[in-house]
């Protein structure tokens, strides 16, 4: 885990200056953001619960490394395992009788991983999940492949929800694209404006894992980070007036109408260690026209682990727990609505895991 | 339906961290996880609605608890509905996307609330899938 510094380094704050509104150009940063948090892997280590193993597997190879893609999800990456074990592992025998249908996953500690979780949401679940347990190095920049239990029978479906097909998968996929619409702008008109062909591509660039095409369809429907964007903080009160109108003000120009600080809210999920997860409206700005802060927004949410919205570094020595956002350590002066156009996922949500430090 | 599914909670154990040395912001951080993981035992009003050709409950308004999953209201509405297992039946908020099934109700209804309910539009076809 690392740190990087996010906000704020490519707009100089033009206070009540004027602005292009029509300038739309997606800027070398957002593109860059969205680059890495496409290219961000996670390593796994896949391995064949021994019980399960069928007679006459080759248990001296039973376990499968891989870098995933973050975007990805699990029943995505199934073929790739399924060769494996059936190449290497299985004989012929066993490779015949084994349903691909019935297989399914769990952590280590025996947490159910689900289908319809983005892969990578599943490895910070799983590491602020280990920052409560006892054996839990101290948080470091030392990533350790997250181990997987593959089970090959008797799939607790009620508790994995849907079925392990990549179809249930993109269905599920669809629905939080369409959820996240709904949160950005009142309605799925975005979504569902979509041509049959773009809404199929949006999910082959995920299944493919190619960028320009997932983009491709995706910037329709992801707000854009323009170079037009509120001062901050204490503007002066004409450029106040100017950016704090409503979202759904008619005066605004296109471009501005679709920024991703005019969205009515940004998508965002709060992750705990072994839940609960909370959802709640995180609008891009505050009633004073400042932009969100991720500090802002885990002092209102959870208090009790972020009592300061920004934090002094000497508060900063004794943090309680950390905000991790496709597994980076984000700082708290990172503003919700960009990180919602860069860091969200494929799916559009932000999500956000909390984890607690270990002094 | 409130108890759709609560689960008995946790036996208390002795955490083993407490025994060795922790540093007093890890316990406190710990004692913050263990009051945001209650469950919300507040109940929020669903109101359910046909679509289509799909049947039209006699009530549909009912109170439901906060921490119940999505899931839980799928299966309720299945069951005042009479369905078997395999009967199709897809369910909307307001008319326009399928939640994730393991959201909670406090979620969606924080989210998407409209005049105090929760809309839940219920089909037997696929409507906006």
């Amino acid at each position: 885990m690392s740190t990087y510094g996010t906000t704020r380094h490519h707009h100089a704050p033009a206070l009540g200056g004027t602005y292009s509104t029509k300038d739309r150009v997606t800027d070398y940063h957002t593109t860059l953001f969205r680059r890495l948090t496409w290219e961000g892997t996670v390593p796994l280590e896949i391995r064949v619960d021994p019980k399960e193993l069928p007679a006459n597997s080759d248990r001296g190879l039973e376990c499968y490394y891989m870098q995933a893609p973050r975007v990805s999800y699990l029943p995505l990456i199934m073929p790739e395992i399924r060769q494996f074990l059936m190449d290497v592992v299985f004989d012929d025998a066993a490779a015949k009788v084994l349903k691909e249908e019935d297989w399914w996953f769990e952590s280590e500690e025996g947490t159910l991983l689900k289908w319809h979780w983005p892969i990578g949401l599943i490895y910070d679940n799983h590491t602020i999940s280990a920052s409560v347990k006892a054996s839990a190095p101290p948080a470091s920049n030392v990533v350790t492949p997250m181990k997987l239990i593959l089970h090959l029978a008797s799939p607790p479906s009620d508790k994995l929800l849907l079925s392990p097909s990549a179809e249930a998968c993109k269905q599920a996929f669809m629905g939080q694209l369409k959820e996240a619409d709904f949160i950005r702008w009142g309605s799925t008109k975005r979504m569902t404006g979509l041509r049959k062909v773009d809404q199929d591509g949006i999910w082959e660039g995920i299944k493919e894992h190619t960028f320009d095409d997932y983009w491709r369809v995706a910037a329709k429907v992801t707000p854009a980070i323009t170079s037009t964007r509120p001062p901050s903080p204490g503007p002066p009160p004409s450029s106040a007036s100017l950016h704090t109108r409503p979202p759904s003000a008619d005066t605004a120009g296109p471009a501005d109408r679709d920024g991703a600080y005019n969205v009515r809210s940004v998508p965002v999920r709060l992750y705990l260690p072994d839940g609960p997860v909370l959802q709640d409206l995180v609008p891009p700005l505050l009633e004073d026209g400042t932009p969100h802060t991720l500090g802002h927004y885990l002092f209102t949410h959870v208090p009790l682990l972020f009592p300061s919205r920004a934090p002094t570094p000497q508060e900063r020595r004794s943090d309680l727990a950390y905000a991790l956002v496709q597994g980076v350590v984000s700082p708290y002066e990172s503003e919700m609505a960009w990180l919602g156009a860069t860091l969200a996922g494929a799916d559009g949500w932000l999500n956000v895991c909390v984890g607690i430090c270990r002094n | 339906m409130a108890q759709a599914t609560a689960s008995p909670d946790a036996p208390t154990r002795t955490l083993p961290w407490l025994t060795t040395e922790v540093s007093e912001e890890t316990l406190e951080a710990v004692k913050a996880l263990e009051t945001y993981k209650k469950k919300d035992a507040s109940k929020v009003i669903v109101r359910f609605k046909a679509v289509g050709n799909a049947p039209i409950m006699k009530q549909n308004f009912y109170k439901i608890t906060s921490s119940n999953r999505f899931q839980a209201v799928i299966h309720f509405l299945r069951k005042e509905l009479g369905w078997k297992a395999g009967d199709p039946l897809f369910t909307y908020i307001n008319l326009a996307f399928s939640p994730a099934p393991d959201d909670t109700v406090s979620n969606l209804f924080k989210s998407f609330a409209t005049d105090g309910h929760l809309i839940v539009n219920y089909s037997t076809t696929a409507a906006w899938g």
